[in-house]
Protein backbone atom coordinates (compact mmCIF):
# COMPACT_ATOMS: atom_id res chain seq x y z
CA UNK A 1 0.00 0.00 0.00
CA UNK A 2 1.80 3.24 -1.25
CA UNK A 3 -0.21 5.87 1.01
CA UNK A 4 1.08 9.18 -1.29
CA UNK A 5 0.85 7.32 -4.72
CA UNK A 6 -1.03 8.77 -7.69
CA UNK A 7 -3.71 6.74 -9.16
CA UNK A 8 -5.24 7.35 -12.44
CA UNK A 9 -9.44 7.93 -12.34
CA UNK A 10 -12.04 9.96 -14.05
CA UNK A 11 -13.94 10.57 -10.97
CA UNK A 12 -15.24 14.35 -10.44
CA UNK A 13 -12.39 14.47 -7.60
CA UNK A 14 -9.93 13.47 -10.05
CA UNK A 15 -10.92 16.17 -12.26
CA UNK A 16 -11.48 18.91 -9.27
CA UNK A 17 -8.59 21.98 -9.86
CA UNK A 18 -6.18 20.73 -7.43
CA UNK A 19 -5.60 24.11 -5.86
CA UNK A 20 -9.45 23.12 -4.81
CA UNK A 21 -8.48 20.10 -3.63
CA UNK A 22 -5.70 21.48 -1.34
CA UNK A 23 -7.78 24.36 0.03
CA UNK A 24 -10.44 21.81 0.69
CA UNK A 25 -8.12 19.89 2.57
CA UNK A 26 -6.07 22.66 4.78
CA UNK A 27 -9.75 23.92 5.91
CA UNK A 28 -10.56 20.29 6.90
CA UNK A 29 -7.67 20.51 8.85
CA UNK A 30 -8.08 23.63 10.31
CA UNK A 31 -11.74 22.80 11.31
CA UNK A 32 -10.36 19.55 12.81
CA UNK A 33 -7.44 22.21 15.12
CA UNK A 34 -10.61 24.81 15.73
CA UNK A 35 -13.12 21.80 17.36
CA UNK A 36 -12.93 20.53 20.46
CA UNK A 37 -16.11 17.68 19.42
CA UNK A 38 -15.28 13.88 19.39
CA UNK A 39 -18.14 13.28 17.34
CA UNK A 40 -17.29 16.12 14.28
CA UNK A 41 -13.88 15.04 13.86
CA UNK A 42 -15.16 11.12 13.68
CA UNK A 43 -17.69 12.78 11.14
CA UNK A 44 -15.14 14.48 8.89
CA UNK A 45 -13.19 10.87 9.37
CA UNK A 46 -16.44 9.41 7.64
CA UNK A 47 -16.90 11.83 5.18
CA UNK A 48 -13.14 11.49 3.93
CA UNK A 49 -13.23 7.67 3.95
CA UNK A 50 -16.81 8.18 1.29
CA UNK A 51 -15.31 10.37 -0.42
CA UNK A 52 -12.28 7.64 -0.79
CA UNK A 53 -14.87 5.32 -1.84
CA UNK A 54 -16.43 7.51 -4.57
CA UNK A 55 -12.92 7.61 -5.75
CA UNK A 56 -12.56 3.60 -5.66
CA UNK A 57 -9.96 4.24 -2.91
CA UNK A 58 -12.40 3.42 -0.52
CA UNK A 59 -9.99 -0.08 1.05
CA UNK A 60 -6.76 2.26 0.38
CA UNK A 61 -8.18 5.00 3.09
CA UNK A 62 -8.83 2.30 5.93
CA UNK A 63 -5.37 0.34 5.00
CA UNK A 64 -4.04 4.23 5.61
CA UNK A 65 -6.08 4.47 8.70
CA UNK A 66 -5.01 1.34 9.93
CA UNK A 67 -1.50 2.00 9.75
CA UNK A 68 -1.61 5.59 11.31
CA UNK A 69 -3.64 3.63 14.28
CA UNK A 70 -0.68 1.74 15.19
CA UNK A 71 1.15 5.28 15.33
CA UNK A 72 -1.67 6.89 17.04
CA UNK A 73 -2.06 3.95 20.03
CA UNK A 74 1.40 4.68 20.79
CA UNK A 75 0.71 8.52 20.38
CA UNK A 76 -2.76 7.72 22.64
CA UNK A 77 -0.90 6.13 25.49
CA UNK A 78 2.01 8.77 26.33
CA UNK A 79 -0.78 11.53 25.81
CA UNK A 80 -3.21 9.97 28.02
CA UNK A 81 -0.50 9.42 30.99
CA UNK A 82 1.13 12.20 30.76
CA UNK A 83 -2.06 14.24 31.04
CA UNK A 84 -3.52 14.92 34.19
CA UNK A 85 -7.09 16.01 33.88
CA UNK A 86 -10.31 15.44 35.95
CA UNK A 87 -11.61 12.68 37.43
CA UNK A 88 -9.39 9.43 38.10
CA UNK A 89 -10.26 6.50 36.13
CA UNK A 90 -7.52 4.01 37.42
CA UNK A 91 -4.14 3.93 38.90
CA UNK A 92 -0.90 2.80 37.50
CA UNK A 93 1.62 0.97 39.39
CA UNK A 94 4.42 3.58 40.00
CA UNK A 95 0.86 5.55 41.06
CA UNK A 96 0.41 6.94 37.54
CA UNK A 97 -3.16 8.13 37.40
CA UNK A 98 -5.16 7.68 34.57
CA UNK A 99 -7.95 10.80 34.13
CA UNK A 100 -10.81 11.31 32.16
CA UNK A 101 -9.75 14.46 30.86
CA UNK A 102 -6.39 12.91 30.36
CA UNK A 103 -8.74 10.01 27.93
CA UNK A 104 -10.40 12.45 26.63
CA UNK A 105 -7.76 14.75 25.01
CA UNK A 106 -5.65 11.86 23.86
CA UNK A 107 -8.35 10.69 22.30
CA UNK A 108 -9.22 14.14 20.82
CA UNK A 109 -4.84 14.63 19.73
CA UNK A 110 -5.39 11.38 17.93
CA UNK A 111 -8.54 11.83 15.89
CA UNK A 112 -7.30 15.67 15.08
CA UNK A 113 -4.16 13.38 13.62
CA UNK A 114 -5.95 10.71 11.83
CA UNK A 115 -8.54 13.26 9.94
CA UNK A 116 -5.93 15.79 9.36
CA UNK A 117 -3.75 12.86 7.60
CA UNK A 118 -6.43 11.30 5.47
CA UNK A 119 -7.67 13.89 3.40
CA UNK A 120 -4.55 15.25 2.59
CA UNK A 121 -3.07 11.43 1.29
CA UNK A 122 -6.24 11.58 -0.57
CA UNK A 123 -5.39 14.99 -2.47
CA UNK A 124 -2.37 13.14 -3.75
CA UNK A 125 -3.71 9.74 -4.18
CA UNK A 126 -6.64 11.82 -7.00
CA UNK A 127 -4.06 14.73 -8.48
CA UNK A 128 -1.42 14.27 -10.51
CA UNK A 129 2.05 15.69 -9.44
CA UNK A 130 2.58 18.27 -12.45
CA UNK A 131 -1.35 18.85 -12.55
CA UNK A 132 -0.59 20.31 -8.81
CA UNK A 133 2.55 21.92 -10.16
CA UNK A 134 1.04 24.13 -12.86
CA UNK A 135 -2.41 24.55 -10.64
CA UNK A 136 0.48 26.12 -7.98
CA UNK A 137 2.01 28.40 -10.91
CA UNK A 138 -1.14 29.25 -12.58
CA UNK A 139 -3.54 30.14 -9.76
CA UNK A 140 -1.32 31.06 -6.95
CA UNK A 141 1.48 32.16 -8.85
CA UNK A 142 4.18 30.44 -6.95
CA UNK A 143 7.79 30.52 -8.70
CA UNK A 144 7.63 27.23 -11.01
CA UNK A 145 10.47 25.92 -9.93
CA UNK A 146 9.34 25.78 -6.19
CA UNK A 147 5.68 24.43 -7.60
CA UNK A 148 7.65 21.65 -9.56
CA UNK A 149 10.13 21.04 -6.39
CA UNK A 150 6.95 20.71 -4.47
CA UNK A 151 5.58 18.14 -6.49
CA UNK A 152 8.37 16.30 -7.85
CA UNK A 153 8.94 15.65 -3.73
CA UNK A 154 5.55 14.03 -3.50
CA UNK A 155 6.05 11.96 -6.59
CA UNK A 156 9.44 10.57 -4.78
CA UNK A 157 7.58 9.47 -1.27
CA UNK A 158 6.94 6.26 -2.61
CA UNK A 159 9.97 5.27 -4.24
CA UNK A 160 11.63 6.18 -1.08
CA UNK A 161 9.08 4.07 0.47
CA UNK A 162 9.68 1.22 -2.02
CA UNK A 163 13.28 1.66 -1.33
CA UNK A 164 13.47 1.69 2.50
CA UNK A 165 11.78 -1.97 1.66
CA UNK A 166 14.06 -3.18 -0.41
CA UNK A 167 17.26 -2.08 1.70
CA UNK A 168 15.51 -4.05 4.71
CA UNK A 169 15.10 -6.90 2.44
CA UNK A 170 19.02 -6.20 1.44
CA UNK A 171 19.89 -6.63 5.05
CA UNK A 172 17.25 -9.34 6.42
CA UNK A 173 19.24 -11.70 3.41
CA UNK A 174 22.23 -10.89 4.97
CA UNK A 175 21.50 -11.73 8.04
CA UNK A 176 19.88 -8.61 9.97
CA UNK A 177 17.04 -10.07 12.39
CA UNK A 178 14.46 -7.45 11.00
CA UNK A 179 12.07 -10.07 11.00
CA UNK A 180 12.14 -10.31 14.16
CA UNK A 181 8.89 -9.09 16.29
CA UNK A 182 10.99 -6.97 18.89
CA UNK A 183 10.35 -3.53 17.99
CA UNK A 184 13.50 -2.39 19.81
CA UNK A 185 15.77 -5.03 18.29
CA UNK A 186 14.61 -3.88 14.91
CA UNK A 187 14.89 -0.51 15.64
CA UNK A 188 18.81 -1.02 16.50
CA UNK A 189 19.19 -2.57 13.27
CA UNK A 190 17.14 0.22 11.40
CA UNK A 191 19.49 2.81 12.60
CA UNK A 192 22.37 1.74 10.20
CA UNK A 193 19.81 1.84 7.21
CA UNK A 194 19.36 4.78 6.83
CA UNK A 195 22.69 5.73 5.36
CA UNK A 196 22.05 3.93 1.90
CA UNK A 197 18.56 5.68 2.45
CA UNK A 198 19.54 9.14 2.72
CA UNK A 199 22.86 8.35 -0.19
CA UNK A 200 20.44 6.95 -2.11
CA UNK A 201 18.19 9.94 -1.65
CA UNK A 202 20.79 13.03 -2.21
CA UNK A 203 21.44 11.18 -5.34
CA UNK A 204 18.06 10.46 -6.78
CA UNK A 205 17.67 14.66 -6.34
CA UNK A 206 20.93 15.46 -7.94
CA UNK A 207 20.27 12.99 -10.75
CA UNK A 208 16.50 14.34 -10.99
CA UNK A 209 17.78 18.27 -11.09
CA UNK A 210 20.40 17.67 -13.42
CA UNK A 211 17.45 16.05 -15.73
CA UNK A 212 15.17 18.78 -14.96
CA UNK A 213 17.76 21.43 -15.47
CA UNK A 214 18.71 19.53 -18.94
CA UNK A 215 14.96 20.01 -20.06
CA UNK A 216 14.82 23.04 -19.63
CA UNK A 217 12.91 23.99 -16.45
CA UNK A 218 14.93 27.01 -15.54
CA UNK A 219 13.38 28.79 -18.97
CA UNK A 220 9.63 28.39 -17.37
CA UNK A 221 8.86 31.23 -15.74
CA UNK B 1 21.36 -28.03 -0.97
CA UNK B 2 18.41 -26.18 -2.44
CA UNK B 3 15.30 -27.53 -3.71
CA UNK B 4 12.12 -26.69 -5.28
CA UNK B 5 9.16 -29.00 -5.23
CA UNK B 6 5.94 -27.73 -6.89
CA UNK B 7 6.07 -24.86 -5.80
CA UNK B 8 4.21 -21.83 -7.15
CA UNK B 9 3.72 -18.08 -6.85
CA UNK B 10 2.08 -14.88 -8.42
CA UNK B 11 1.44 -11.75 -6.64
CA UNK B 12 -2.46 -11.08 -5.79
CA UNK B 13 -4.63 -13.55 -5.14
CA UNK B 14 -6.85 -14.62 -8.17
CA UNK B 15 -4.02 -14.09 -11.01
CA UNK B 16 -2.08 -16.04 -13.49
CA UNK B 17 0.51 -17.21 -10.66
CA UNK B 18 4.29 -15.78 -11.88
CA UNK B 19 5.96 -19.48 -11.57
CA UNK B 20 3.85 -22.64 -11.74
CA UNK B 21 4.65 -25.48 -10.40
CA UNK B 22 8.45 -25.32 -10.39
CA UNK B 23 10.70 -28.44 -9.64
CA UNK B 24 14.36 -28.47 -9.39
CA UNK B 25 17.32 -28.63 -6.91
CA UNK B 26 21.09 -27.24 -6.90
CA UNK B 27 23.63 -29.59 -5.00
CA UNK B 28 26.89 -28.68 -3.35
CA UNK B 29 29.19 -27.75 -5.84
CA UNK B 30 26.78 -26.86 -8.61
CA UNK B 31 26.85 -23.74 -10.72
CA UNK B 32 23.37 -23.29 -12.06
CA UNK B 33 22.41 -20.07 -14.13
CA UNK B 34 19.35 -18.84 -14.32
CA UNK B 35 18.21 -17.66 -17.97
CA UNK B 36 14.75 -15.52 -18.93
CA UNK B 37 13.63 -12.82 -20.41
CA UNK B 38 13.17 -9.36 -18.42
CA UNK B 39 9.80 -9.77 -16.30
CA UNK B 40 9.61 -13.70 -16.53
CA UNK B 41 10.02 -14.41 -12.59
CA UNK B 42 13.84 -14.95 -12.41
CA UNK B 43 14.24 -12.56 -9.68
CA UNK B 44 11.26 -13.09 -7.83
CA UNK B 45 12.71 -17.02 -8.05
CA UNK B 46 15.41 -16.04 -6.51
CA UNK B 47 13.82 -14.04 -3.68
CA UNK B 48 11.97 -17.71 -2.75
CA UNK B 49 15.00 -19.30 -2.49
CA UNK B 50 15.74 -17.71 0.59
CA UNK B 51 12.49 -16.61 1.80
CA UNK B 52 12.11 -13.29 1.11
CA UNK B 53 9.11 -14.78 -0.45
CA UNK B 54 7.22 -17.57 0.30
CA UNK B 55 5.82 -20.27 -2.08
CA UNK B 56 2.22 -20.05 -2.30
CA UNK B 57 2.04 -23.61 -2.63
CA UNK B 58 4.96 -26.45 -2.65
CA UNK B 59 7.94 -26.47 -0.66
CA UNK B 60 11.10 -25.13 -0.63
CA UNK B 61 14.33 -26.54 1.74
CA UNK B 62 17.50 -24.72 1.84
CA UNK B 63 20.16 -26.77 3.68
CA UNK B 64 17.27 -29.01 4.89
CA UNK B 65 15.60 -25.57 6.49
CA UNK B 66 12.15 -25.01 4.81
CA UNK B 67 11.77 -21.32 3.67
CA UNK B 68 7.95 -20.94 5.16
CA UNK B 69 8.91 -22.51 8.26
CA UNK B 70 11.76 -20.50 9.22
CA UNK B 71 12.68 -16.62 9.12
CA UNK B 72 14.93 -14.91 6.39
CA UNK B 73 17.61 -13.78 8.54
CA UNK B 74 17.90 -17.39 9.76
CA UNK B 75 17.96 -18.73 6.38
CA UNK B 76 20.87 -15.88 5.75
CA UNK B 77 23.59 -18.04 7.20
CA UNK B 78 23.31 -20.59 5.18
CA UNK B 79 22.30 -18.71 1.79
CA UNK B 80 23.98 -15.56 1.03
CA UNK B 81 22.38 -13.36 -1.44
CA UNK B 82 23.91 -10.40 -3.73
CA UNK B 83 21.17 -7.59 -5.15
CA UNK B 84 21.21 -6.16 -8.43
CA UNK B 85 21.77 -3.03 -6.88
CA UNK B 86 25.10 -2.97 -4.28
CA UNK B 87 23.68 -0.01 -3.14
CA UNK B 88 20.92 -1.46 -1.08
CA UNK B 89 23.14 -3.81 0.89
CA UNK B 90 26.05 -1.35 2.02
CA UNK B 91 25.45 0.56 4.85
CA UNK B 92 28.58 0.91 6.99
CA UNK B 93 31.85 3.86 6.91
CA UNK B 94 34.78 1.84 5.47
CA UNK B 95 34.93 -1.61 3.46
CA UNK B 96 36.35 -3.38 6.24
CA UNK B 97 33.38 -2.19 8.56
CA UNK B 98 30.93 -3.70 5.62
CA UNK B 99 32.72 -7.23 6.02
CA UNK B 100 32.52 -7.40 9.50
CA UNK B 101 28.61 -6.32 9.85
CA UNK B 102 28.02 -9.18 7.32
CA UNK B 103 30.47 -11.53 9.77
CA UNK B 104 28.66 -9.96 13.22
CA UNK B 105 25.69 -11.10 12.10
CA UNK B 106 26.63 -14.45 11.80
CA UNK B 107 28.19 -14.17 14.94
CA UNK B 108 31.72 -15.00 13.60
CA UNK B 109 33.23 -12.86 15.02
CA UNK B 110 36.59 -14.99 16.08
CA UNK B 111 37.03 -15.10 11.78
CA UNK B 112 37.15 -10.95 11.45
CA UNK B 113 40.41 -10.09 10.51
CA UNK B 114 41.59 -13.32 8.48
CA UNK B 115 38.38 -13.89 6.59
CA UNK B 116 38.63 -10.55 5.73
CA UNK B 117 42.12 -9.69 4.66
CA UNK B 118 41.92 -12.83 2.19
CA UNK B 119 38.60 -11.29 0.30
CA UNK B 120 39.74 -7.78 0.35
CA UNK B 121 42.78 -9.47 -1.50
CA UNK B 122 40.90 -11.34 -3.81
CA UNK B 123 38.84 -8.37 -5.16
CA UNK B 124 41.83 -6.11 -4.84
CA UNK B 125 39.50 -3.58 -2.49
CA UNK B 126 41.24 -1.03 -0.14
CA UNK B 127 39.83 -1.73 3.71
CA UNK B 128 39.65 1.83 4.80
CA UNK B 129 38.06 3.19 1.35
CA UNK B 130 34.20 4.28 1.74
CA UNK B 131 32.07 2.02 0.05
CA UNK B 132 29.89 4.54 -1.62
CA UNK B 133 32.97 7.30 -2.62
CA UNK B 134 33.97 3.86 -4.88
CA UNK B 135 32.99 3.46 -8.71
CA UNK B 136 30.20 1.18 -9.28
CA UNK B 137 32.16 -1.27 -10.07
CA UNK B 138 33.86 -1.69 -7.13
CA UNK B 139 30.32 -1.01 -4.83
CA UNK B 140 29.49 -4.01 -6.77
CA UNK B 141 32.97 -6.24 -5.75
CA UNK B 142 32.37 -4.81 -2.04
CA UNK B 143 28.79 -6.18 -2.07
CA UNK B 144 29.92 -9.56 -3.37
CA UNK B 145 32.93 -9.61 -1.20
CA UNK B 146 30.33 -8.67 1.86
CA UNK B 147 28.37 -11.85 0.81
CA UNK B 148 31.27 -14.40 0.03
CA UNK B 149 32.76 -13.35 4.03
CA UNK B 150 30.57 -15.01 5.78
CA UNK B 151 31.44 -18.64 3.16
CA UNK B 152 27.65 -19.20 2.22
CA UNK B 153 26.91 -22.75 1.84
CA UNK B 154 24.60 -21.78 -1.06
CA UNK B 155 25.17 -18.34 -3.30
CA UNK B 156 22.60 -16.57 -4.94
CA UNK B 157 23.39 -13.68 -7.35
CA UNK B 158 20.76 -11.79 -8.63
CA UNK B 159 22.89 -10.31 -12.05
CA UNK B 160 26.02 -9.61 -10.39
CA UNK B 161 27.92 -8.68 -13.54
CA UNK B 162 25.73 -5.84 -14.79
CA UNK B 163 28.18 -3.31 -12.72
CA UNK B 164 31.12 -4.87 -13.83
CA UNK B 165 33.78 -4.50 -16.76
CA UNK B 166 35.09 -7.11 -18.45
CA UNK B 167 38.46 -7.66 -16.50
CA UNK B 168 36.01 -7.15 -12.93
CA UNK B 169 33.83 -9.90 -14.56
CA UNK B 170 36.56 -12.39 -15.04
CA UNK B 171 37.66 -11.62 -11.52
CA UNK B 172 34.53 -11.91 -10.08
CA UNK B 173 34.00 -15.39 -11.56
CA UNK B 174 37.52 -16.80 -10.89
CA UNK B 175 36.53 -16.25 -7.34
CA UNK B 176 33.14 -17.67 -7.25
CA UNK B 177 34.45 -20.34 -9.02
CA UNK B 178 36.45 -21.28 -6.67
CA UNK B 179 33.95 -21.45 -4.34
CA UNK B 180 31.93 -23.77 -6.02
CA UNK B 181 34.82 -26.39 -6.32
CA UNK B 182 35.27 -25.80 -2.64
CA UNK B 183 31.27 -27.28 -2.36
CA UNK B 184 29.10 -24.03 -2.72
CA UNK B 185 26.59 -24.11 -4.41
CA UNK B 186 25.68 -21.37 -6.71
CA UNK B 187 22.46 -20.24 -8.52
CA UNK B 188 22.98 -16.90 -10.77
CA UNK B 189 21.04 -14.94 -13.07
CA UNK B 190 22.26 -13.49 -15.66
CA UNK B 191 20.94 -12.21 -19.52
CA UNK B 192 24.89 -12.55 -20.56
CA UNK B 193 24.97 -15.74 -22.57
CA UNK B 194 28.83 -15.94 -22.78
CA UNK B 195 29.20 -15.67 -19.06
CA UNK B 196 26.90 -18.27 -18.37
CA UNK B 197 28.26 -20.64 -20.90
CA UNK B 198 31.39 -20.26 -19.03
CA UNK B 199 30.14 -20.28 -15.23
CA UNK B 200 27.13 -22.46 -15.25
CA UNK B 201 26.92 -26.90 -14.53
CA UNK B 202 23.30 -26.39 -15.23
CA UNK B 203 22.08 -23.78 -16.98
CA UNK B 204 17.83 -23.40 -16.40
CA UNK B 205 15.47 -20.99 -18.72
CA UNK B 206 12.40 -19.54 -17.00
CA UNK B 207 9.51 -19.02 -19.93
CA UNK B 208 5.99 -18.27 -19.42
CA UNK B 209 5.97 -19.30 -15.64
CA UNK B 210 8.03 -22.75 -16.25
CA UNK B 211 11.39 -24.14 -15.53
CA UNK B 212 13.49 -26.05 -17.95
CA UNK B 213 16.21 -27.38 -17.31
Amino acid sequence: MKALEYIPGSTLLHKTNPIIKIVAAFLITAVCFITTNHFVILGILALTVCLAAFCRSGLWALRVLRSLCILSALLFVVQALCTQQGEVLFILPLGINVTLGGVLFSALFVLRLLACALPLALVFRVTKGIDLANALHKNLHVPYKFAFAISSAMRFVPDFIDEMHEIKEAQTARGAELDSRNPFKKIRLLVPLCVPLLLSGVRKAQSAAISAELRGVSLRS
Amino acid sequence: MLKFENVSFGFGTGKQPLLNNINFGLAAGEFGVLLGENGAGKSTLLRLCNGLLKPQSGTITVCGNSTSAEKTSLIAKSAGFLFQNPDRQLCQKTVREELEFGLRLHGKTDELSSECDEILEEFGLNPDDDPFSLSSGMRQYAAIASVLVCRPSLLLLDEPTSWLDATQTKTFLSVVKKRQQSGTAVLMITHDIKLANRAATRTFTLQQGQLSA
